[in-house]
């Protein structure tokens, strides 16, 4: 007796409506994000990234986000005023 | 929505193995499910294959009543079991519960399922002796079906998407009922807003359940004691919710000493708690003890509301237990649900 038996699994969806943003070169005169995720020590971990890239570039400015908790995606709000604010924008996961 | 694709297989024995080789299983032997066998299951919620019943957002799923349907059928359920099932994760949808993190982290959560109302009787799900164990179908392979969509439908694989450095055996099956007779109370889902004849879930993405076991004071003083000292361990402490599944017999002797369910909540708040000093030394917290942390106190939970009483198990034994939340604050909260009872709704004129 043959059986037929069903798939269980689900893949994720494709994404849709994705662009990659421009490449900004390098940051001279440009505005840095940093977006910390929430996780301990992620803003340490972003404060020496900013040290590193100040001493290496003229920044204009850096826009310093902190997400209130790591497991939680960022709130729309955050995302824009970073795509609104900056040229580029770095994240980081502590622990 | 694509139709599940389909496998031919020798047999039933065949069958069984073909899902373990393509990592389809909990690590347990399935039901295979068919298209003939997942029929019934979906007749019980009245919806077509291709209906979108859940979607995460997080990981862009977007799950079928078929879906659910083949894993519940693989867990064992019987279909009467789906308006439940369904339930579940509708509330496991719910924003506060961040489902993405609670399947995922580290920390490894399983989802708690505690079952209200009148559903509980019709199904046979066990809300007394053994709550916790095994020997009851519904709450059984409800539990399964939690677990089997989680993996197979949201890509909570050990090692892939689900990094738990440990998890704990309520990741299998996770599922109880309350057992309102026994309360003296009003039961939880009552508490949380709904009618008592309403059937409903809540669930909470919660650690193991932690024995606290009170025999010998038979008072409400020594249960309390004994509670709130499980609840300010060290190991889970953190701002984070509370299950107290309290045992018949401690229920009986609060109730007796004149205890009511905002009391004790208000009691535990205030006993459970830890100064930073503490907090710190275990690693609870960054830094050095300071003079001043020896006298400021953090409490489990951010205040009585987030302390949730169930009574559930035999009823004989000191027995009741503490279940700690996964999230260390507000990062998942427990959501209730009203189960689409379709006993019920042909009552209704």
């Amino acid at each position: 007796m043959t059986l037929k038996i069903l798939d269980p699994m689900v893949a994720a969806d494709e994404a849709t409506d994705v662009t990659v943003a421009k490449r900004v070169g390098d940051l001279d005169g440009k505005v840095l994000g940093l977006l910390h995720n929430g996780k301990v020590n992620g803003d340490r971990l972003l404060d020496l990234v900013r040290e590193q890239l100040a001493a290496r570039y003229r920044l204009r400015d850096v826009v310093v986000v902190h997400k209130p908790s790591a497991s939680r995606v960022a709130d729309p709000d955050v995302l824009d005023r970073l795509a609104r604010e900056c040229d580029a924008v770095v994240t980081a996961i502590g622990d | 929505m694509a139709r599940a694709a389909e496998v031919d297989v020798a047999g039933w024995a065949e069958a069984v193995e073909a899902y373990f080789e393509r990592g389809w299983t909990d690590g347990l032997p399935v039901v295979p499910a068919t298209p003939e066998s997942i029929r019934p299951f979906l007749a019980a919620i009245g919806r077509e294959p291709g209906d979108i019943v859940l979607t995460e957002a997080t990981r862009r799923r977007s799950i079928s009543a078929e879906k659910i349907a083949i894993n519940a059928v693989m867990a064992g359920c019987r279909p009467e079991y789906m308006p439940v099932l369904l339930a579940a994760l509708e509330a496991m949808a719910d924003p506060a519960f961040t489902l993405h993190g609670a399947i995922t982290s580290t920390g490894g959560s399983a989802t708690l399922v505690v079952v209200n109302g009148p559903i509980r009787q019709r199904l046979g799900f066990n809300a007394g002796g053994n709550v916790f164990g095994p020997g009851w179908r519904a709450n059984a392979t409800l539990g399964r079906a939690i677990r089997l969509i989680t993996l197979n439908c949201l890509g909570a694989q050990p090692g892939l998407l689900d990094r738990s450095t440990q998890g704990h055996p309520g990741k299998y099956s996770y599922c109880i009922a309350e057992l309102e007779e026994a309360n003296p109370w009003e039961p939880l889902h009552v508490t949380r807003g709904l009618s008592r004849e309403t059937s409903a879930v809540t669930v909470f993405a919660a650690e193991g359940p932690h024995n606290v076991l009170s025999h010998y004071g038979e008072t409400a003083e020594a249960v309390v004691v004994a509670l709130a000292d499980a609840m300010a361990g060290l190991g889970s402490f953190s701002p984070g919710e509370s299950f107290i599944v309290l045992a018949p017999e401690h229920v009986q002797i609060l109730a007796r000493d004149g205890w009511n369910k905002p009391r004790l909540r208000e009691a535990l708040y205030a006993r459970a708690r830890r100064t930073r000093a503490d907090l710190k030394r275990g690693g609870k917290l960054a830094g050095a003890v300071e003079p001043e942390d020896e006298t400021r106190w953090e409490h489990r939970g951010r205040g009585p509301e987030d302390i949730h009483l169930v009574v559930a198990g035999g009823g004989a034994g000191g027995h009741s237990a503490f279940i700690p939340s996964w999230s260390r604050d507000r990062n998942s909260l427990s959501v209730t649900r009203p189960i689409r009872d379709p006993h019920q709704r042909s009552q209704t004129p």
